[in-house]
Parts: structure tokens; sequence; C-alpha cells
């Protein structure tokens, strides 16, 4: 299967039934951009269950080529104007993309990991390097709680060793983590309290509040709170060791969101809870846009028509002509027509 | 399915005479037709260093360096409690009672920096600290590299440079 697209408008409506590859096209498009799917963790399942392998290529409008390959049977190589990268991560810069999908919509009011995922995939587009920490950490957390499962026998010398063992590696990169997740809400703050602010008409006040896993000096100073968070997991372990999960850390982490100073999870209607989630969007796309001097794409995956009318045009009075958008509905006339104007327009229908 | 029976029986035979021939050295468990491998028995090597690594592959792409005089202690692994793997299944006891009974300088610690490798690097840091002084190899190694695949000149650099753990 091959389909190959020239966008020539800085709007483009994917339109089609659900299931013929709406989503595919902007995931495909995200994945170039960033390397990630906001669908899948398992390259697997971005291959056609047909086929052994997935090419993506892209040439932005400044010349640059990009193309990524997924097979089957795991690997991915990625070239930048025909030459092999040696790292993957050489691939991202010309296709910087924020996202914004129906899944989003629940930031607010959802689970937790929600939240942090989303903060997690904002620093990546700062610090591509990150998905390192994010990864070794996933691995402790994994590695630590099989520990715990796992049969010592008698040997509690051993199991307090190798805990401490733990304890270090834990201590330093959520240290780290902690750190670049803090850093970031206190860089979009701001940029997010504007556009609520705008986007309520003056009426209300968003702030971001990071309320971190572990307990943190006010002061930033890695040592510091390095050695904080290992003196934590020490003294949680006979609590661990009850519950067979560990207390400390950022895994644990969580973002609270107040609105005219309540918290909006619990008392803000649905319509603030969306207009939050729009602002934070926005206020993502000017941080990037801000950092790299570029206006970064935005990828509405199915979110649009979820948003009133209202909503919808707010978005896009806020996005304008800035941003190029790829946008994906089932219907056209599932939104508001100010949004059809002067966009090309696919139908995946046919 | 259908192998003939005596396809699998040669297979296997030959397989646990490959086993008998090549057993472990007695002292650093690397692979050796004899008692004590070549390493051990050459005087020429200063037994009061020792190098910790987690298999015979990595010994070997340290050897390929020909900087390291000293001799080695092989683990047989890395502690990963995912995969089943606790100190008691590597050879740990008898890296310990070779450090606590021989006269020992110093432990260098030549693990490759995953998070398996740090975990063991650092529970034997602690096992070992109060007996000699440890170090490990610093790692201009790309993270998440393995030791086999790292070219020479980077391993010999790593051997110099060793950092206190
Ligand atoms: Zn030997």
């Amino acid at each position: 299967m091959r389909l190959q697209l020239e966008v020539t408008k800085n709007r483009l409506l994917v339109i089609g039934p659900n299931g013929i590859g709406k989503s595919n096209l902007l995931e495909a498009v995200g994945l170039l951009g960033s390397l990630r799917s906001h669908r899948s963790a398992n390259d697997k399942d971005l291959i056609h269950w047909n086929e052994n392998r997935a090419i993506i290529r892209a040439a932005a409008d400044t010349d640059e080529k990009l193309e990524l390959e997924l097979r089957r049977n795991g690997g991915r190589q990625a070239f930048r104007n025909g030459k092999f990268l040696k790292r993957q991560l050489d691939l991202l810069g010309p296709l910087r993309c924020v996202g914004f999908s129906s899944l989003d919509l629940d930031l607010v009011r959802g689970e937790p990991s929600l939240r942090r995922n989303w903060l997690d995939k904002v620093v990546l587009q700062l610090e591509p390097i990150y998905s390192d920490l994010i990864s070794r950490y996933g691995k402790l957390l994994r590695q630590r709680s099989q520990l715990w499962r796992y049969n010592l026998g008698s040997e509690v010398e051993s199991m307090d060793t190798l805990l401490d063992a733990f304890d270090t590696q834990m201590a330093l990169i959520s240290t780290r983590i902690h750190r670049r997740r803090r850093r970031l809400l206190e860089r979009l703050n701001p940029l997010a309290n504007l556009w609520q602010k705008k986007l309520s008409k003056g009426k209300e006040d968003l702030v971001l509040n990071y309320l971190p896993g572990s307990v943190l000096e006010e002061s930033e100073d890695e040592a510091l709170w390095k050695s904080a968070i290992e003196k934590q997991l020490f003294n949680q372990r006979s609590i661990e060791k009850r519950l067979g999960n560990c207390k400390i850390g950022p895994h644990r982490d969580e973002v609270e969101f107040l609105l005219n100073g309540a918290h909006a999870r619990k008392f803000g209607s649905a319509g603030q809870q969306r207009t939050i989630v729009i602002a934070l969007k926005l206020a993502e796309l000017e941080l990037i846009g801000q950092l790299y001097g570029d206006p970064p794409l935005l990828l509405l995956d199915d979110v649009l028509a979820e948003l009133d009318p209202h909503r919808q045009l707010l978005l896009l009075e806020a996005v304008g002509n800035k941003h190029q958008c790829l946008i994906s509905a089932t219907h056209l006339d599932a939104f508001e027509k100010d949004w059809n104007s002067d966009s090309q327009i696919l139908n995946l229908d046919n | 399915m259908r192998q003939p029976q005596e396809k699998i029986k040669n297979f296997s035979n030959a397989l646990l005479n490959a086993k008998s021939q090549v057993g472990q050295c007695s002292t650093c468990f690397h692979l050796t037709a004899n008692d004590e491998c070549e390493i051990c028995c050459n005087s020429n090597r200063s037994k009061e260093l020792i190098c910790v690594v987690a298999d015979s592959r990595d010994l070997l792409a340290l050897e390929r360096t020909r900087e390291y005089k000293g001799v080695y202690h092989v683990l047989g692994g890395l502690i990963s409690p995912m995969d089943g793997v606790g100190p008691e299944l590597l050879n740990i006891s008898s890296l310990i009672k070779r450090v606590s009974e021989e006269a020992i300088d110093e432990v260098i610690l030549a693990l490759t920096p995953s998070i398996e490798g740090d975990t063991t690097s650092l529970y034997l840091a602690k096992l070992l600290k109060v007996f000699v002084k440890v170090t490990r190899i610093a790692y201009g190694l790309p993270v998440g590299s393995e030791l086999e695949y790292a070219d020479e000149i980077t391993l010999a650099r790593a051997l110099e440079g060793r950092t206190d753990i």
C-alpha cells in the first residue's frame, strides 16, 4: 500500500470514515516529526499486517528530505537527505509537530499517568535525549518490583545491598526527571495562563502546579535532591515490601490545574476542562515555536469535531495561519465552516 | 516437525562433548579446557589486580587491547530480577572469597553501563569495598553499548581512566 500526498495549503483536512486510515496519515507525520507514535508503543502495530516494513518519507519546504523505515522484526532506520543516520535523533528538527488528539481531551480530568505522559512528550520535544532517562527509569522500576517477588531466601543482607544499588540509581535519575518536568511546567505556566485568559475572555486564571512524587527542596540542587530522594526511598522500604510497589519517585508525579484558585479536575465544568486542554496545547505550540524559531505543525486527530462550535472557533482564531495544520475528521460538516475555507481537502472515502 | 531421531542424538552428544572439553577456570571462571585458564596460569600477570567482567566475551574484548596485565573474574551474567538472575546465580561469593583471602590491591569493575550492569557494579562495590580498593572503568562508551562491540582504543582508554565507585 502506498500513499503520496502534496500538502499545498496551510490546512489539510483529511476526511473519511473510521478505520480508513486518517489517523495513520497523521500518525506517520507525527512519527517522522517526533519518532514517537501517540497511539502505539510498538512498531509492529504501525506496519500493515501483510507487510514486513513501513516507510515514511517527507520533503519539508526547507528542502530537507526525511525518511524513516520501520521493520516488523524490530529496528528502525532513519535517513536525512538520503544519508543514513547513526543516531535517529538526528532526524528531528525539520518537522517538529504538536499532536492534539481526542485522547488528550481527558488530560485534566483523567488519570495522573495521562498528565505525566503529556509532560514527558513535551520535554522530549525540547530535549530528545530525555527518552533515555525515561526508559532507564521505567526499567529500574520494573527490575525493582521484580526484586520483591524474587525469592532471595534468608539473605536479607544481600536484599538490602541490592536495594541500595537500586536506590542510588533511582535517586539520580529521579532527580533529573523531576528537574526537567518542573522546569517545563514553569515555562508553560505563563503561556498557558495567557491563553486561558484569552479563551475565557479574561475570566479565568490558570495555574499549573507540579506535585512531585518525591519530597523536593524548593531550591534546585542535584546533590541535595539526590540524597533526599535516596533517603526517602530507603525509608519507604517496609511499606514497599508490604504493598509491592515503590512509593517515591517521578512515577508518582502529579500536575494540578487551578482555575481561579479552584481545582479544575474536581470543580471545573467539562467545558472549562476542555478549554484548559486547548490552552495547554497552544502553550506547547508557542513554547516550541519560541525555542526553535519555527512554528511547529499542529496535528488535530479526530479532536476538532469533539469540540463545540464555540471552542472550535476559539482554537481556529488562536492557531490562525501561523501553524500548518493537519486535521482528521469523519465528516466535513462536523466542524465550523471557517475551518474549511482556504483548506486542502483529502477525501479518503473512495 | 519430524527430525530423524539419530540426528538429534548426534547433535546433543556433540554439545555435551563441547561442554565437557571446555570447562571453566576454577579461579576466574573464564573458559578453559584445563583446571586453570591461561591467564591465571601466566606468571607475568599481576595477581593483585582483578578485573570483573560479565562473561568470557567481555574478557576477550579487554584482552584484545593488550593493555591489561592483571587477572580476571567472570561473573557469568549480570543481576537482573526480571530475568530471575539474583546475586547467588552469579560467581559472586567466589569473588568475595578471592578478595578477602588473597592479597589483592584493586578490583576493577568492567561491566556494561546498562541498568543491570550498574546494579551489579554498585552491589559488588558495596560488598568488596570493605576489603579492597574498588574502581570502575570510565565509560567513554556510548550509553547502552556493549563491551564486546567497543573498539580496542575506546576500551584501552576506559581502562586507563577508571574511577572510584
Ligand atoms: Zn582463570
